[in-house]
């Protein structure tokens, strides 16, 4: 987690967003008839794209890398929990718009616990880092 | 001669590079790659210099060879160039085709960069006949990741990105020291996806 505070307000906020929007994004495009997991095999690369195109307005603001990559999962994240959850039952749209920001919560929450636990250096003098 | 396809690729990007990559992410990575590019020091080879986005977090009075595949992105940079306190010799050149005697540098220093070169392990051994025996190599560069969901992820990035920029997925660490460089520190500066690499030619 950067503890620039704007940087920590911007991620949070566009996750937020974006799990918003992927959610509704689901509810729109699952229906109850069908099938959970094709459902979540089918929103979780749209998710992801839509990630990936909200990068763009995005990563002129929050950086390159620190925006892909969260909002990228957080919509994968989205579109898996909505669209499976679209798909089990009839869901509201409010119920869509909470799910959808949750899961955004969620992801962005996901990649921060990560980040604090792989940041730093992870290798001197000849170790076996890789990557 | 250059690879005229990676050229184009990034004379296409020139105009909107700056708009993507000079706010948001140099802000984000000033603290890191000032930290990394202090360490600068003799005769330098620094690649690739795009539109000069590092040349303000380079320390000043230093003797800098900068080379980019893209004559585009180099026009761009004329500003930043000009600004710089010190001196850097900017050219159009294509890392697999450098024309530097072996052991020409004492630092070798990138930003960004392997992610883009098409043969990252060739690039690198490029790199690694320029420095002098026992030569510096620091890199900011930004690679594939290890860690489930993160690696499958920049997978399938990579899937869209290759064709109009950079790879995400590269194994930057692994190609370092398959071009022969000896590792000395790996520090990640956004989980295990952007870092800083120090490592030397071993004499």
């Amino acid at each position: 987690m950067d503890h620039r505070l704007d940087y920590v307000i911007g991620d949070f906020l566009a996750s937020l967003l974006l799990g918003t929007i992927v959610g509704i994004l689901s509810w729109a495009i699952v229906s109850p008839w069908w099938n959970m997991l094709v459902a979540m095999l089918i929103m979780m690369p749209i998710g992801m794209i839509a990630g990936l195109i909200a990068f763009f307005p995005a990563g002129i603001k929050l950086g390159a890398m620190e925006a892909m990559v969260p909002l990228m999962f957080t919509g994968m994240l989205s579109g898996m929990v909505v669209g499976m959850a679209a798909a089990m039952h009839a869901l509201s749209f409010t119920d869509a718009l909470g799910l959808g920001a949750a899961s955004g919560v969620a992801g962005i929450t996901f990649v921060w616990i990560a980040n604090s636990l792989l940041r730093g250096i992870t290798m001197e003098n000849g170790g076996n880092a890789r990557g | 001669m250059a690879d005229l396809i990676t050229q184009a690729k990034w004379d296409r990007l020139a105009p909107r590079f700056d708009t993507m990559a000079s706010k948001g992410a140099e802000a984000r990575w000033q603290p890191f790659k000032q930290k990394l590019f202090s360490e600068m020091d003799g005769k330098i080879l620094f690649l690739a210099l795009g539109t000069g986005l590092d040349i303000p977090f380079f320390p000043t009075g230093k003797d800098i060879t900068a080379i980019d595949i893209s004559p585009k992105m180099l026009e761009m940079a004329q500003d930043r160039l000009a600004e710089y306190d010190g001196t850097i010799n900017a050219q159009v050149m294509d890392v697999h085709d450098m024309p530097f005697e072996a052991g020409s540098f004492d630092q070798v220093v990138t930003s960004c960069t392997f992610c883009s070169v098409p043969d990252p392990v060739a690039g690198l051994k490029a790199l690694h006949k320029v420095l002098k025996p026992e030569g510096k190599l620091f890199m900011f560069e930004h690679t594939g990741s290890r860690f489930f969901p993160f690696r499958p992820m920049m997978n399938f990035m990579t899937l869209l990105t290759r064709r109009i920029g950079p790879d995400m997925n590269r194994p930057t660490v692994n190609n370092v020291k398959a071009a022969g460089f000896h590792v000395t520190e790996v520090n990640n500066v956004y989980l295990d996806v952007v870092k800083t690499i120090k490592a030397y030619k071993p004499a």
